[in-house]
């Protein structure tokens, strides 16, 4: 339900990989010396001549070095913003506002309701239940408009999931009801050390 | 919600979005960044390198073979043999979550394997009669593997056993629905 964007991912996961496997592969090659090891020394010598070259022709008068280092410099800041992007958007989404409405009849002004209102409300109605170890609920933002529930619980070992599953998405139907939204909503019946540890729900 | 608003969804839940490998990923080209930074401000500034100019970097890689102890440049390539296949398995791979759905009119329900495994044990073993630590239940991405262990002198009955499983998942609505299979160990135990 996040805005991770997992083609972003999957695209430069593999861009990494094939290039430090090219890398990986090309130390390993070059340890092990021989033909391939000769080549690429008079290969990288032959470039290194040309840089060499290229960075003679790129300094202006009276610098220190070439301006090419420059140019380097600015594309490694680029790209060290970039990786900084990159991180921050993974599992991005979260947001604390449920629902925002703005009205200029009679009284003008914007009604909001925050995340805590579906939370509690949902928290409270599966207080009670003998099955549910936990319940943990996000709000999270749909880039279809209404924003979106995410409702984690963690059932007691052997509870059936189905039983649990339905009550939900019944308090969600009331909700919307109560409410007046009708975003997407994520039921996760998970699994962690919490349920694991708990005992088990004796009533078959 | 629309269909094809579920479809993402339930895709999303299912499968993973390698954000793990993405955050190392990308904290590893930050470092190697931010170091080749430093070395080339220095250079650009026409100052003494930190460790090694860049074009003293290329000139060392160069001289290669002879330049470092070849045992050492072998591991730093298989290092970065594997680090290299981690990302590229992680990018390919389709990376999915041990998760089934259940059908449901209102919302993307997902279940975690193992809270589906203890439901399905659970009812495998009141149909066997035999106590919890006689029945262990292994969810695979399409079938299930219920391991029943019975009480000595009672034999366990498998085929009452494997419906009742296959049961359990039909009225859990579970989609696709695994093949079950029922193995009865040979030997029982003494029964609680």
């Amino acid at each position: 339900m996040n805005q991770t964007p997992r083609g972003v991912n999957r695209t430069l996961l593999v861009l990494l990989g094939v290039l430090l496997c090219a890398a990986g592969g090309h130390l390993l090659l070059v340890s092990l010396g021989g033909s391939y090891a000769l080549g690429w020394t008079r290969f990288a010598s032959l470039a290194g001549g040309r840089f060499q070259s290229l960075l003679a022709s790129t300094t202006l008068p009276g610098q220190p070095g070439s301006w090419l280092w420059i140019v380097a410099a600015v594309a490694l800041v680029v790209l060290v913003l970039l990786m900084v992007w990159w991180m921050a958007v993974q599992g991005k989404g979260r947001t604390g506002t449920y629902a925002r409405e703005y009205y200029d009849d009679g009284a003008r002004g914007m009604v909001e309701i925050g995340a805590g209102v579906p939370e509690q409300a949902i928290r409270t109605a599966l207080s009670e239940r003998h099955d549910i170890v936990s319940v943990n609920v996000s709000v999270w933002d749909s880039p279809q408009g209404e924003a979106g529930l995410r409702i984690r619980v963690l059932p007691r070992q052997g509870a059936a999931p189905l039983r649990i599953a339905e009550d939900i998405s019944a308090l969600v139907v009331a909700l919307d009801r109560a409410l007046g939204r009708g975003g997407p909503v994520v039921i996760h019946l998970a699994a962690g050390a919490r349920a694991r540890m708990s005992r088990s729900d004796r009533v078959l | 919600m629309t269909g094809a608003e579920r479809e993402l969804i339930q895709h999303r839940e299912l499968y993973s979005a390698r954000s793990a490998a993405a955050v190392v990923a990308a904290s590893l080209v930050v470092a190697a960044s931010i170091y080749l930074l430093f070395e080339v401000v220095l250079k650009a500034l026409g100052q003494e390198p930190w460790v090694r100019s860049p074009d003293e970097w290329w000139a060392w890689s160069a001289g290669l073979p002879s330049a470092a102890e070849p045992v050492v440049l072998a591991l730093l390539g298989l290092a970065t043999l594997g680090l290299g296949l981690y990302f590229l398995l992680a990018g390919l791979l389709p990376g999915r979550r041990r998760r089934r759905t259940i059908a449901d009119p209102r919302a993307v329900v997902v279940v975690d394997d193992p809270v589906l495994a203890a439901a399905l044990a659970r009812r495998a073993r009141t149909e066997a009669g035999v106590g919890p630590e006689q029945v262990l239940v292994h969810l695979y991405a399409k079938a299930v593997e219920v391991q029943l262990i019975p009480t000595s002198g009672i034999p366990a009955n498998a085929e009452a056993v494997r419906a009742a499983v296959e049961q359990e998942l039909e009225r859990n609505r579970i989609e696709p629905r695994p093949d079950v299979q029922v193995r009865v160990a040979e030997s029982g135990v003494v029964g609680q």
